[in-house]
């Protein structure tokens, strides 16, 4: 069953074109991973899923709906589309457990017990249920990004995306955030990831999107691209990154 | 301690940015500074056989009015349509109305910048001398250069200078003085004024060049003892260079905040702007014109200061250093 | 300065509190004006656009650069906004600080990062929803050092009542030499008005230093 179809997307930002002709599809509990130099487009592409961007032509489906079409309701759309920031953007303001909640109660109405429940459950799923009255400058970064992956896993999203979920980690932090990652594509989540974790795209991902200067250069399991790759470009790239050239 | 500290990072910018693609303002401040320095010059430097005399503005103002009269009426006949010609024929009469109080106007906004000018400057040193001292300074000295700030900045200006003025005998003491009042020297009244903005700048200046000193860095007067620097030497030649740059921001503040208040002067009887504009309304009952022009004179130089900050701003800038980005 | 001067002032001590009570009252009305006028129009230049965003701004400028005398005898004589002088001081201040509140809210909300009103659409808020929970809760507590700014020059700039005769404390003062022809205590009673202004202002600033703490955002530091 085919969740996400995205169809020849184009996006620029004034001369510079950054998406051309972008087309892939994921079903349903599939972990795509998208990969490629900086500038290549990787988190253009993630942000024009749930319209954080606007295309300029081409489309994207999320089930039956068409994202990209202007009458789509963009806040009940973003209900289906769970975001994983690689700042983190927690609420700075409120504590772990009133991050994930807020959602539940402003957004889809529940009342106070019943969203602290589903929150404290949420928190428990990615490992933070003891931190759950504590504000996010007291969380280190690990622990700061699991509980955005609660926040966004709060709304029950369809689809979850990763924009380079541990670029900004300690590497001593970058393993508790994949393991949750890892038990979510387990769990039959689909999820599209922007990362350099290769460890985890290799082991995790059903199929790995190269990107290069807002094109798919190539697609395909993580076995081909990373063992028998059909381009040079992403050649190039995957052994660069295997021996720590890009970070 | 107080809490009162706005640091030169974040400082809120209360100037007004008078950008480049708006022609007419630069051409607005072009007439009025042009028309002020021309005032000034017939009124002070002059020989009284070929100026224009005091009272008497540049401009008629019978021209005007009947012009005015002439649109009211063209209005009237009009109806409905008539309505933007009667606004002309209004603002044509306001014009009217405010060109006879203008000469005294300009002789009230040359004290002003005067009080101004002479405040901020004559401030500035003992502003210097009071934040070093807080900040360099040992327990003694601190103290004293905190109590001084706090005491001016926590009372108002206005009673300020009402003990100044009223309370202690300065008036004898300044009357005295030879070439007070003469030509373009200030009278008693304005030097006592001077001085009551001489403390109180000095106060704020001291806050504002205390947290510019505070946000350089530490290392940098380690790195001038390093090479043999004394400790004075080194805020002099190291430290302030870089702090006094920070200190930009408050200082547009403070020309600011002086040019409008130097009107509570006019409480003193000192005769700047503000006295000139209040008199002449309670003269002549036109309250809205004099107000009104005494505001647009005030937000002339306001607009005139902060242009002239962010100009100061620019040139002293250094790469990575100040400077508007 | 005499013992008998100082003692004229005891004398009178009510009378000048009273002026203190007077000036208090004016500083909180119109500090209330001010935030209901500027924290809106704060935001407006922050997130509105075209006409609005203009003319708020306009009228901002405006306020900023005329002197508060100024604003006051306009409001008083021209446009007459009212019989009781404490009414017109109230909005006179008001307006004015309105217009520097303005400044300190805009620049408190456009300090709050942009992922965080990211964050806040991307799990469905609407952009009012989100910057009404997300991004004001931050900005209010981000501007509370421009508030506390903000609160002593009004404190102090009640005192330009004087000019339209309201009789807060610092015309009490100059009534009372004046009137009851007590010329030699002029320095005392100033000095005595000087004190009680600076005892309210560092009053005020310890007071609101004690609200920020108590609704400050833990960080993990210890500060």
């Amino acid at each position: 069953m085919t969740l996400l179809r995205v169809e020849t997307v184009d996006k620029s930002y004034g001369d510079e074109e950054v998406l051309n002709g972008v087309s892939f599809e994921m079903d349903r509990g599939d972990v795509d991973v998208l990969m490629g130099p900086s500038g290549s487009g990787k988190s253009t592409m993630l942000r024009c899923v749930n319209r954080l961007t606007d295309v300029d032509s081409g489309h994207i489906w999320l089930d039956e709906t068409d994202v990209t079409a202007p009458e789509t309701d963009v806040n009940e759309l973003r209900q289906d589309v769970g975001m994983v920031f690689q700042d983190f953007n927690l609420f700075a303001h409120l504590t772990a457990l009133e991050n994930v909640t807020l959602g539940l109660k402003r957004v889809r109405g529940m009342p106070e017990a019943e969203a602290r429940d589903a929150a404290r459950d949420h928190l428990e799923q990615v490992g933070l249920a003891a931190q759950a009255e504590s504000y996010p400058a007291e969380l280190s970064g690990g622990q700061q990004q699991r509980v955005g992956i609660a926040r966004a896993l709060a709304m029950e999203p369809k689809l979850m995306l990763f924009d380079e979920p541990t670029s900004a980690l300690d590497p001593e932090l970058v393993g508790e955030v994949v393991d949750v990652m890892a038990d979510l594509a387990e769990g039959g989540m689909t999820m599209l990831v922007v990362s350099h974790e290769m460890g985890f795209a290799r082991s995790a991902a059903d199929d790995i999107h190269f990107l290069d200067n807002g094109r798919i250069v190539e697609s395909g399991p993580p076995e081909q691209l990373f063992e028998r790759p059909e381009h040079d470009r992403t050649e190039a790239f995957l052994t660069g990154l295997q021996s720590g050239e890009h970070r | 301690m107080s809490a009162e500290e706005p640091t030169a990072a974040d400082e809120v910018r209360t100037t007004i940015d008078v950008s480049t693609d708006r022609p007419w303002a630069w051409l607005g401040l072009a007439v009025f500074w042009g028309w002020l320095v021309v005032r000034w010059v017939n009124d002070f430097l002059l020989p009284e056989s070929i100026a224009v005399p005091g009272a008497q503005s540049f401009l008629p103002a019978a021209p005007f009015a009947s012009a005015a009269e002439s649109l009211a009426v063209t209005a009237a006949s009009l109806g409905a349509v008539g309505v933007p010609l009667d606004f002309v024929a209004g603002l044509l009469s306001f014009v009217a109305g405010a060109i006879p109080s203008l000469p005294a106007l300009a002789r009230g906004a040359w004290l002003t910048i005067v009080l101004t000018v002479a405040g901020i400057a004559l401030g500035f040193p003992i502003a210097v001398l009071l934040s070093v001292a807080r900040v360099y300074g040992g327990r003694g000295l601190r103290w004293l250069s905190l109590s001084y700030t706090e005491l001016i900045r926590g009372t108002p200006l206005l009673a300020q200078l009402f003990v100044l003025y009223f309370g202690l005998p300065l008036t004898q003491i300044v009357r005295e003085v030879p070439g007070v009042g003469s030509g373009f020297i200030p009278g008693t009244a304005a030097v006592v004024a001077i001085l009551g903005f001489t403390i109180n700048s000095a106060a704020y200046q001291a806050e504002y060049i205390r947290s510019a000193l505070e946000s350089v860095d530490a290392g940098q007067l380690t790195a001038a003892r390093s090479i043999g620097l004394s400790k004075r030497e080194g805020i002099r030649y190291v430290v302030l260079p870089q702090g006094l740059r920070y200190a930009i921001p408050g200082w547009s503040n403070e020309f600011v905040y002086l040019i409008k208040y130097s009107s509570l002067a006019a409480f003193i009887t000192v005769r700047e702007l503000f006295f000139r504009a209040e008199s002449i309304a309670n003269d002549t009952f036109q309250y809205t014109e004099l107000y009104v022009l005494a505001g647009l004179f005030y937000i002339a130089l306001v607009v005139s200061a902060s242009v002239l900050m962010n100009a100061v701003e620019d040139w002293t800038a250094i790469p990575g250093l100040g400077g508007r980005r | 300065m005499q013992a008998g001067d100082w003692a004229f002032v005891l004398d009178n001590a009510d009378y000048l509190l009273t002026g203190a009570g007077v000036t208090v009252g004016l500083t909180f009305a119109a500090l209330a004006v001010g935030f209901l006028l500027g924290f809106p129009a704060g935001a407006v230049e922050v997130y509105g656009d075209g006409l609005l965003a203009r003319a708020v701004s306009a009228s901002g400028v405006l306020l900023r650069g005329t002197p508060i005398v100024v604003i006051m005898l306009v409001l008083f004589f021209v446009v007459s906004v009212s019989q009781s002088a404490f009414v017109t001081a109230a909005v006179g201040l008001g307006l004015r600080s309105a217009a520097y509140q303005s400044q300190i809210f805009r620049g408190a909300l456009q300090s709050v990062d942009e992922g965080q009103l990211e964050a806040a659409r991307a799990i469905g808020m609407s952009r009012f929803e989100a910057i009404r929970h997300v991004v004001v809760p931050q900005a209010l507590r981000r501007s509370m050092p421009g508030f506390q700014n903000e609160f002593t020059i009004v404190l102090k700039d009640t005192s330009i009542a004087f000019a339209i005769g309201l009789a807060e404390l610092l015309t009490r003062g100059y009534d009372l030499f004046t009137q009851t022809g007590r010329s030699t205590a002029v320095l005392e009673v100033f000095l005595a008005i000087s004190a009680i202004y600076f005892v309210l202002t560092f009053a005020t600033n310890r007071g609101l230093d004690r609200l920020a703490d108590y609704y400050a955002i833990p960080s993990g530091e210890n500060r």
